[in-house]
């Protein structure tokens, strides 16, 4: 799996340049302007000194602390364990329940489809070409979309948002901070990298098949991707050709025109945008590691992959993640050979070096991903597995972190990261349990003891009763 | 030892045992019975089955020539019923040849009771997981109104399975569409007019004289007419509370007897529709405002419901996963509603819906015994049934995914 990332506006060459006048110094500034132009404005008010006692911690590293505390000050975990000093900290005593990281959701389309669901905010897919990797699902997110709070009371603090699979290479993928905003760049995962929405299978030829273009079939939709990765490397091979002449040669032509769609691919290809690949069945996604193969690029986790079980050993030579559901089978035929086990044997393949994520897609599934990876759990137990709950905990933990670029700040409780962390009424693993207190950088952000402990959206301000809120 | 392989070694067992003495008596002995009636949970209970049906429920039954199921404490419960569903009716969602749950040929008279394949891969897999029987209906007929009528089946999977009750109720829905709901009302309205002029003049008919059916076949008249003749419930689906009022005056003028579908808003009408003995079929984990006709979802509204003296029935709208009924009761358990009432509104309350509770729905004594036994909390997400019984035989376990998993457990080097 792709658990490094390396964050750097320092690009192999200059992919945004205006003019041939700029000196390599002054184009690098150029484009640490143009990513500024859509840098996360989040800024958490500092929090203040807040020790949670009798806390039983599943940590997602693998292990869980049992009656331990945890000390947050100024949005971060500050130490976890036993005897914390606990002097001048407001305390929370969370009386023998469980707390975990805050969870993650690597597969939402939460603020691009959201409720109600009207044509006119239905702004997921760009289903015009089959690709399209020029636009970015942020600028389609309404940030006063009801369900990000139906997330938050289910522990959910950060997800990932992705444009639809309509398109071969369907655009950008944003992370989002499960916090409220007017603005989406108020939500933004600081320096959490870009990814980029591919899609394999039915979607996409059924989608231009359907209008009698290509692609048509499986084989069209290779051909769709090759196409486009060979116009990326010309691109990439045009740019840096033209970021190492000299200044006096740059002055002499005319600079390369920017293409936004290619600059999101040579991102790929340079090692800075994660390909999120939506795919089901086990021969295409073995087809699509031989693609990025070819062309040099990674795939850092397959989406739905409702028959990654079928290949798992050779997810996890590779590497790929793979983001599933704990159940959902049949709407069409690619997802027809569903088992309840797929998380389980994803993640005990090869000898357990296998990286399972469990994902929702759905304003539903998002509210109980705890109960989705019971599930998982529960049935690879059955079938005699070697798992755990510590272990569980990573499919909807620190493994969608580390898948995306964001392992190191979030996804499991160790000090020095965000302080994202819920405190659960019940096991987590049980259909009864409900997030009881979540915490987004070290800010309660939802009590379910307290009505007013968590922001409505405008959304729900007066909808059903003007002089009432919706929840 | 390899626990799939023993269990399915164990399972090959009982499934031979059924083959081979199908009509054996079957003495399930020390089980935690959640009988679904009013007898609540019987702790440490027998319970002897004979000829397909509860012979006897009680302590220390003994039985010399029946199979034992040794349930040393473990939950059973009645088997679940899918109160509405496209079990049997469609296997793949986005290949239209696999599925009959549509037509553009009838409307309200659209019986799909011909169309149920008791070899759908979706029977076994929601069998295993506690479904022992499914309200059938179908998803869209002629025009926007009716969709047409349910038929119910067990899901033993024979390939001779006929419906339990045929026709048993007729599916419409409100909302949602281009034209004006007033409109729809208006529509409502006509239909059943016509209906009972179709039956008023049924005589002239049959000597041959000339009846206007309208937009509608006599076949769809002819469903109408029965409706309201033999008093069948009327499916209603509808998300926003002012519709389901608006029914309910609609229901008390022609005496129709209905039950809410979806019914997000159902909650904020909660008294209205005790005080009528209106039945409403919900899922409770469906919360999402996802039109302007649902604002009022919320997570806990089966337990609002409940607390008003409603009939809730637990259904999920995803065929293949039909089964899911359980985690909503479960989430309906942790938002407020009654555990016991959250388990009859996945067994009894559906029967009685649908005037189905002398056969099915609960376990006592005189009732078709289909039996779930569970390896743990039914309601709780990571429990698996460990026998299904239906018309008193057991039930293989196997199903396809469990066939794919085996394979490949082996490929990937896991077993």
């Amino acid at each position: 799996m792709i658990l490094k990332f390396k964050y750097s506006f320092l690009i192999t060459g200059a992919l945004f340049i205006f003019c041939g006048t700029f000196n390599v110094q002054s184009q690098i500034n150029e484009k640490e302007l143009i990513n500024y132009a859509y840098e996360s404005t989040y800024k958490p008010v500092e929090s203040d000194k807040t020790i949670i006692i009798n806390a039983n911690i599943l940590t997602g590293r693998g292990d869980s602390v049992l009656g331990g505390a945890i000390l947050m000050e100024n949005n971060k975990i500050i130490a976890i364990g036993e005897g914390i000093d606990t002097s001048d900290a407001n305390i929370v005593d969370a009386e023998g329940k469980w707390v975990t990281p805050g969870i993650i959701d690597i597969h939402s389309h939460m603020g691009v489809y959201p409720a109600p669901s009207l044509r006119s905010n239905s702004d997921g897919n760009e289903a015009t070409s089959p690709s399209t990797p020029h636009v970015w699902a942020e600028h389609s997110v309404w940030t006063q979309d009801p369900q990000y709070t139906l997330a938050l009371k289910g522990g959910v603090t950060s997800f990932h948002v992705l444009v639809g699979s309509a398109n071969l290479i369907g655009g950008r993928g944003v992370t989002l901070k499960n916090v409220r905003s007017r603005t989406v760049q108020g939500m933004k995962f600081p320096n959490a990298p870009y990814s980029l929405k591919m899609a394999c299978g039915e979607n996409p030829k059924r989608v231009y098949g359907g209008r009698n273009t290509e692609p048509q079939t499986r084989m069209g939709n290779v051909a769709g991707y090759r196409k486009e990765w060979i116009k990326a490397q010309t691109y990439q091979k045009r740019i840096n050709e033209y970021s190492e002449k000299s200044d006096e040669a740059k002055e002499m032509i005319d600079s390369p025109t920017r293409n936004i769609g290619m600059e999101t691919l040579v991102g790929v290809l340079e090692g800075d945008i994660l390909v999120h690949m939506h795919c089901y069945r086990g021969e295409e996604m073995a087809v699509m590691l031989d693609v990025a193969k070819e062309f040099d690029y990674k795939i850092n986790t397959f989406h739905h992959a409702v028959e990654a079980y079928k290949i798992a050993d050779i997810l996890a030579k590779n590497s790929v993640c793979a983001a599933v559901w704990a159940d959902w089978w049949g709407f069409k035929h690619e997802a027809f050979d569903m088992v309840w086990e797929n998380t389980a044997i994803i993640d005990q393949a090869e000898n357990k070096t296998g990286c399972a994520i469990v994902h929702s897609d759905s304003a539903l599934g998002i509210q109980r991903l705890n109960q989705e990876a019971a599930k998982a759990l529960a049935a690879g137990q059955k079938a005699g597995l070697d798992l755990d709950r510590q272990r569980a905990i990573q499919w909807i933990t620190l493994n969608p972190a580390k898948a995306l670029g964001i392992g190191d700040q979030v996804g499991s409780i160790e000090p020095g990261k965000m302080a994202d962390i819920v405190i659960w009424s019940d096991d987590p693993f049980s259909v009864y349990a409900k997030a009881e207190k979540v915490f987004i950088d070290g800010h309660l952000k939802f009590d379910i003891n307290d009505p007013d402990s968590f922001e409505r959206t405008d959304f729900d301000l007066g909808i059903i009763d003007p002089e009432g809120d919706r929840l | 030892m390899n626990l799939i392989r023993f269990r399915s070694f164990i399972f090959f067992c009982l499934l031979s045992l059924s083959i081979f003495a199908k009509a054996d008596d079957i003495l399930i002995k020390n089980a935690t019975v959640v009988t679904s009636s009013d007898l609540g949970v019987i702790n440490e209970t027998d319970i002897l089955i004979q000829d397909g049906i509860i012979s006897k429920i009680g302590l220390d039954i003994s039985s010399e020539s029946a199979f034992i199921i040794e349930a040393s404490g473990r939950i059973i419960t009645p088997g679940l019923l899918a109160p509405a569903t496209n079990l049997g009716l469609i296997e793949i969602e986005l290949e239209a040849d696999t599925r009959d749950d549509r037509t553009k040929h009838f409307s309200a008279g659209f019986s799909i009771s011909s169309a149920f394949n008791p070899s759908s891969t979706l029977i076994p897999y929601n069998r295993t997981a506690g479904i022992t029987s499914a309200v059938v209906f179908p998803s869209s007929g002629k025009g926007d109104l009716f969709q047409g009528l349910g038929s119910v089946f067990k899901t033993h999977g024979r390939i001779d399975t006929q419906p339990i009750v045929t026709d048993i109720a007729m599916v419409m829905q409100m909302g949602g569409g281009q034209d004006s709901r007033a409109s729809t009302f208006l529509e409502l309205e006509d239909a059943v007019m016509k209906a009972k002029q179709f039956k008023r003049s049924r005589n002239l008919i049959l000597r041959g004289g000339f009846f206007d059916t309208g937009e509608y076949s006599e076949r769809d008249l002819e469903a109408l007419s029965d409706l309201m003749d033999q008093n069948k419930p009327l499916i209603v689906k509808t998300n926003r509370a002012s519709d389901m009022l608006r029914i309910i005056e609609f229901s008390k003028k022609h005496s129709i007897n209905i039950i809410f579908h979806g019914a997000k808003e159902a909650w904020r009408i909660a008294d209205q529709l005790a005080e009528v003995n209106i039945p409403v079929i919900i899922d409770p984990m469906d919360n999402i405002p996802s039109s302007f006709d649902s604002i009022g979802a919320r997570i806990d509204a089966a337990s609002l419901l409940t607390d008003s003296g409603v009939n809730v029935l637990i259904g999920i709208a995803d065929a293949h996963n039909s089964f899911l009924s359980r985690q909503g009761a479960g989430n309906a358990v942790a938002n407020g509603m009654d555990r016991y009432e959250a388990l009859k509104s996945l067994t009894i309350n559906v029967a009685e819906a649908f005037g189905l509770a002398d056969s099915i729905g609960s376990i006592e004594v005189g009732k078709n015994a289909d039996l779930v036994l569970w390896d743990g909390d039914p309601l709780e997400v990571g429990t698996f049934s460990d026998v299904v019984i239906i018309n008193g035989e057991i039930m293989s376990d196997m199903t396809r995914s469990k066939r794919l998993r085996d394979r490949y457990l082996e490929v990937i080097g896991l077993k």
